[in-house]
């Protein structure tokens, strides 16, 4: 067990627990802003992933490529809009819907130009498409070609992005919305579309962190997306458990949700170096995820249990 | 001269869960017109339907039948959201009225755009921030030097003042109060009365106001209705509110209804 | 801080390995990264660390890590290992070797249960069969023409071959594609049945049964499933021919089958053919199995009434 090692393994957690990191801030943006427990992100991340795989096999740049999974993601984001708000389909379930139909999907994007018309998983290998944005090739070496340095850039201006966005006339609105739909109904606010485009900002942001993470690790498959979700949730929460008291600015929060994301990875990094059996990382993992809960549980107890065997005694 | 009056509901019906067993027939053929410039109290017993034909209005649910007019326009037909912009609401719950997790301006902010389509515009400007200072200053509850603190910290009554003010900040042409000083303590409930009486005058505002309290009933306002089983059985004049007590009200009750009002809590306050 | 830490941490290896070089004989670390828990791929592992324990007894150190069938955890691991610098990864399984490929371009890197190269590595095979980059292995690629001959053989009057397979596994589309090519020139006519996962499988298998035949690939999620499968084709009376013993042992009839535990065995040749007698791996040819054997499922057969060629021989328990 050598100290050694496990430092080098940090930087290959990092970078991971930064591009998860981008798709922890989407489920933020439904799960705690809006309200809304969006499952669609299990598919959404694929097709990410699937988008940018085949663009980027057909020549295109790469960092175009990684756009376009943003746009695709929108689009998966509009539909489970759509499954909640016209079709009046509870938000879980319409999420779900939408991840089933996600994987079909995806098939026929990494499908396209092959003459089965479906594809399981596209080689994405560094050797032949250098200009990739981000690879686990180079996450070992101080280099600036590390992707630990793009991913920090993305990061930044993302949440900077999204500090913006959610500071704006519409952004308050959509925030009142999660906040509270009968108020904002009634300050004349439209919550039907708000749900919509929280969901398509969302799942673009997953779809975005889906193409990243196809280029890192060098392929697309189709069931890379399965299990995102606990991901993200974990994220979330473990970022609010530890920097809950500290950060209070919104640009703050989500810096924590992305930190969150890192320490996730950490976990798992350190699960590994442990030398435990590997085929009880889940285990382990869920363990772990587990204890991060229970931690603001057990401090209020904690510290209503103080007050009650306090002054009362006076 | 005589311009359209600002509220007409014409024959409301409501039937809740229809063919169930919990079936309720919640407003049963409502009609009543509100000239500009009425404030309107409206008082009886439980499932009268007052919160309901406030709803209706409102647009919390859509009436099975009849025809709501606001200011002349047609808003049988419109969702909540936007009738919104003609309307400014209160509500019984005072957690129901304002965000929580926002902070008082922020909470301003909103009820400040009601009605207009919100664009990508940053922030709150300090023009603003000045109005909502002095707003709030006339509130008399020390908020204008918390704005921006969070308004799951306030009070109930502060929440309460807070979402009256949401309410009047922008000019609505009918101000719908639901019950809302139930939930306060008689201190508190006169303050905001005190203030609801005050904005309403101020600002010249149409209003509806359903309260528990006959005594209160009596007292506010130009003009009283009384409603029973999802209909409307009294309307009382300004000049008949005057000569009005407590005990002839509930006389003139089991003579519209044919029976005794049972309401501890009308009774007693 | 991170750049003072990335020296100490190489500072320290590079003594580490010093050390270790002056001190004795090279001990070889070789990482192993397996996709997910599976019978073949258990056998593969095993056939590999099998072969290199022989050949240099306790001068290999195996580090032994799976994915749990998890896609993101192939990235995590390949990471791992590339940091730990091993001396050469064993992939088993695709994703395993994209990921690891994709981890580093010089720590020889060898394959196995992966049925296509050139379709993962998206890549073509030089003259000689081998990659030209730090990649080679073993394919689990069973003469796919063989198996649809044994589909003709034994079933001469069937009209209908159903393809029943994973549609997520890339192995899988690649088999059935290629045996539906065979089927077609035999005069079979040939449907797909594709699932999604085990939860739509049992359906999808029943639909299937509307064919006189049905073919199984080497397909993981069929191989874990193989209960589910026979329940729907047996009571059915629908043959299975299977592209794997283990399948065939769940829910077939017949198979043309190469062993697991071989190639594997073989991977273990080819690893210490690199670490000590310094082959290049570039130019190493992808192997395929040795050896395929005819082998049927007595009791399946016979409840099926199916008779069976004298040279196959039966599956034992």
């Amino acid at each position: 067990m050598n100290i050694a090692q496990l430092l080098n393994q940090l930087p290959g957690a990092v970078a991971q627990g930064l591009i998860w990191g981008i798709m922890a801030i989407g489920v933020y943006i439904t799960f705690r802003i809006l309200n809304i427990a969006d499952l669609t992100v299990d598919g959404s991340f694929a097709t990410g992933g699937a988008a940018a795989a085949i663009l980027i096999t057909s020549g295109v740049n790469p960092w175009l490529a990684t756009l376009a999974a943003f746009l695709i993601g929108l689009l998966a984001g509009l539909v489970t809009g759509v499954f909640h708000t016209s079709m009046g389909i509870p938000a879980i379930l319409a999420g779900i819907l939408t991840q089933l139909a996600l994987y079909s999907v995806n098939l026929r994007i990494q499908g396209i130009g092959t003459d089965l018309g479906s594809r399981a998983n596209v080689p994405l290998s560094i050797n032949k498409y250098k200009n990739m944005l981000v690879s686990l090739r180079n996450v070992g070496s101080f280099i600036l070609e590390n992707p630990i340095w793009l991913m920090l850039f993305i990061t930044l201006v993302l949440i900077g992005l999204m500090y913006w966005f959610f500071g704006t006339e519409f952004g308050c609105g959509l925030r009142a919305v999660g906040a509270n739909q009968q108020m904002a109904r009634a300050q004349g606010i439209n919550t039907g579309l708000a749900d919509i485009v929280g969901l398509m900002i969302s799942n673009g942001l997953v779809a975005f962190s889906g193409a990243l993470m196809a280029q890192y690790q060098g392929f697309s498959d189709v069931s890379m997306g399965r299990g995102a979700i606990v991901i993200g949730l974990a994220a979330v929460i473990i970022g609010e458990v530890i920097f809950g008291r500290l950060f209070r600015n919104f640009a703050l929060k989500m810096l924590a949700v992305t930190l969150g994301a890192i320490i996730y990875y950490l976990v798992i990094q350190v699960v590994l170096w442990l030398g435990l059996n590997t085929d009880d990382l889940k285990l382990l993992t869920a363990l772990v995820v587990a204890l991060f809960l229970a931690m603001p549980y057990w401090k209020s107890r904690i510290r209503t249990r103080k007050r009650k065997g306090g002054p009362a005694h006076g | 001269m005589a311009d359209h009056p600002m509220l007409v509901l014409r024959d409301l019906r409501k039937t809740f869960n229809p063919d169930t067993v919990m079936e309720k027939t919640a407003l049963a053929g409502v009609d009543l017109t509100l000239n500009r410039g009425d404030f309107v109290t409206v008082i009886g017993g439980n499932g009268a339907g007052k919160s309901t034909m406030l709803n209706a209005i409102a647009g919390t649910f859509s009436v099975d039948n009849g025809g709501i007019l606001l200011g002349g326009r047609d808003i049988t037909h419109l969702p909540e959201h936007r009738r919104a912009a003609f309307l400014g609401r209160v509500f019984q719950d005072p957690m129901t009225g304002t965000a929580a997790s926002m902070n008082i301006e922020e909470n301003l902010a909103l009820a400040f755009r009601r009605g207009q389509s919100r664009g990508l515009r940053w922030g709150i400007s300090a023009k603003e921030r000045a109005l909502y200072r002095e707003k709030l200053a006339s509130l008399d509850l020390g908020l204008e030097n918390r704005m921006g603190s969070k308004v799951g910290l306030l009070s109930g009554g502060q929440r309460q003042a807070l979402t009256l003010l949401m309410a009047t900040l922008k000019q609505p042409e009918l101000l719908l109060l639901d019950e809302h000083t139930a939930a306060l303590d008689p201190k508190t409930a006169e303050k905001v009365l005190r203030l609801t009486r005050h904005l309403i005058r101020e600002n010249k505002l149409t209003a509806l106001m359903v309260t528990h309290n006959m005594k209160d009933a009596l007292a506010l306002g130009n003009r009283t209705v009384m409603m029973h089983e999802g209909r409307i059985i009294l309307d009382l004049n300004e000049e008949q509110k005057q000569h009005m007590t407590v005990e002839d009200l509930l006389a003139q009750f089991e003579k519209e209804s044919g029976r005794e009002l049972s309401n501890d809590r009308m009774l007693l306050t | 801080m991170k750049k003072l830490i990335s020296l100490l941490a190489v500072l320290t290896l590079v003594l580490g390995v010093c050390a270790c070089a002056s001190a004795e004989e090279k001990v070889y670390q070789v990482g192993i990264l397996q996709f997910v828990q599976h019978p073949a791929l258990d056998l593969a592992t095993q056939g590999f660390k099998d072969a290199l324990t022989e050949k240099l007894g306790d001068k290999v150190v195996f580090i032994d890590e799976n994915a749990s069938g998890e896609v993101p955890n192939c990235a995590t691991i390949a990471s791992q290992l590339v940091s730990k610098q091993v001396d050469l990864i064993m992939a088993n399984a695709t994703p395993p070797l994209q990921a690891c490929t994709n981890a580093t371009g010089d720590i020889p890197v060898l394959g196995t249960s992966v049925t296509d190269y050139q379709a993962a590595l998206e890549i073509e095979l030089d003259g000689n069969g081998a990659t030209g980059m730090n990649v080679s292995g073993t394919s689990d690629l069973a003469p796919l023409d063989g198996q649809a001959n044994m589909i003709k053989e034994l079933f001469p009057d069937a009209k209908t071959v159903g393809l029943l397979y994973c549609s997520g596994e890339a192995n899988s589309i690649f088999q059935v594609k290629k045996v539906e090519e065979y089927l077609t020139v035999l005069g079979y006519e040939c449907k797909r049945y594709g699932f999604n996962d085990s939860n739509d499988l049992a359906s999808v298998a029943q639909t299937a049964t509307e064919c006189d035949v049905v073919y199984i690939p080497t397909d993981n999620t069929a191989a874990n499933n193989t209960e589910a499968i026979a329940n729907v084709m047996i009571p059915a009376k629908v043959p299975v021919v299977a592209g794997e013993e283990g399948i065939c042992k769940g829910c077939g009839i017949a198979t043309l089958t190469i062993s697991y535990y071989d190639i594997g065995w073989k991977t273990g040749e080819m690893a210490y053919e690199i670490l000590v007698n310094g082959a290049d791996i570039s130019s190493m040819a992808i192997a395929y199995a040795p050896q395929f054997t005819k082998k049927y499922n007595a009791e399946n057969a016979a409840e099926l009434g199916i008779a069976v060629p004298d040279d196959y021989l039966p599956i034992e328990d």
